[in-house]
């Protein structure tokens, strides 16, 4: 198995989190300017908090780097019990690299209102 | 046991014993011949926690290395304002030996309610220790995106890093 997939999870309330927008984006340039992200597909988190289908299929997988936005501050403010107050992390952003692309890249994001971690998963 | 050479690793199995020993002199500190500036590897850790509690609204920084098991010294990060992709850049700040920039990122007036990115030169600070990794490394700059909701508060951002993952909240 190779490509890109995440999942995501509530530490707040021990569940995955579902209906979550995810936009995975490739770099495409960078000058002194900044970087060129190209958006390749939004997708939307099931009720296990994956996608249904991988983020990036093994026979897509290049070496490059790449980038996932979790849409949780809707989540979040539609979540009952979760004052808008309480919201620090604001839409989190993952950027990294595929260095080999023989490699899977499972990149799991946990999340609550005041908190976030991701890190390379399996 | 020979305290002195007990690594800070080590010292989580103490219990209140060790915590009083160490809040009493301090000699638990990291040790051990890995541990040189000079050689680019961390410095023992000989800082003790710090409470910001009662001071006025600011946003302050503490990076942790979690891969050497100390603070991260002279992590090179970059703060800036952000409406949507757009990024305003504010101050480029690098940690110190305790993991935190000198001065708080931001202050009273300064510290606007709204949304913040804070860039960490994550991969230039392994490379700098001398960390061996993939090229291009799994994670290199890593951006931090949080929002102030009261600037009347005090916010203070603690990162926990390692070269694969990474963990940001609001902390205290």
């Amino acid at each position: 198995m190779a490509g890109i997939s995440t999942h995501v999870l509530d530490t707040d309330r021990g569940r995955p989190a579902a209906g979550i927008r995810i936009d995975f984006s490739v770099l495409e340039g960078e000058t002194s300017e900044g970087e060129t992200w190209r958006l390749v597909k939004s997708v939307v988190t099931n009720a296990d908090g994956r996608t249904d289908q991988p983020i990036l299929a093994p026979s897509e997988a290049k070496v490059g780097q790449y980038q996932l936005v979790f849409h949780v501050d809707d989540y979040f403010r539609d979540r009952p019990g979760t004052a808008e107050a309480d919201i620090f992390i604001d839409n989190p952003v993952v950027r990294f690299a595929i260095f080999d692309p023989a490699q899977h890249y499972h990149v799991p994001m946990l999340c609550a209102p005041g908190s976030f971690t991701t890190y390379r998963g399996s | 046991m020979e305290t002195s050479a007990l690594t800070r690793r080590s010292f989580t199995g103490l219990g209140l014993g060790g915590a009083a020993a160490a809040a009493s002199g301090g000699v638990l500190a990291q040790t051990g011949p890995t541990s040189s500036a000079a050689s680019g590897k961390p410095a023992p850790l000989t800082t003790a926690p710090v409470s910001q509690a009662g001071l006025g609204p600011r946003l302050t920084l503490h990076a942790i290395d979690n891969f050497h098991g100390t603070p991260a010294a002279g992590m090179v990060c970059d703060l800036a304002w952000r409406e949507g992709d757009t990024l305003t850049p504010i101050k480029t700040v690098t940690t110190g030996a305790n993991g935190r920039p000198a001065e708080p990122l931001l202050t009273d007036a300064a510290l606007r309610p709204g949304p913040y990115e804070l860039l960490l030169h994550l991969g230039a600070y392994f490379a700098a220790r001398g960390v061996s990794l993939p090229s291009p490394n799994f994670l290199d700059r890593v951006p931090i995106r949080f929002r102030i909701r009261d600037a009347g508060q005090r916010h203070h951002l603690p990162v926990l890093f390692t070269p694969w993952g990474y963990s940001y909240y609001r902390g205290s």
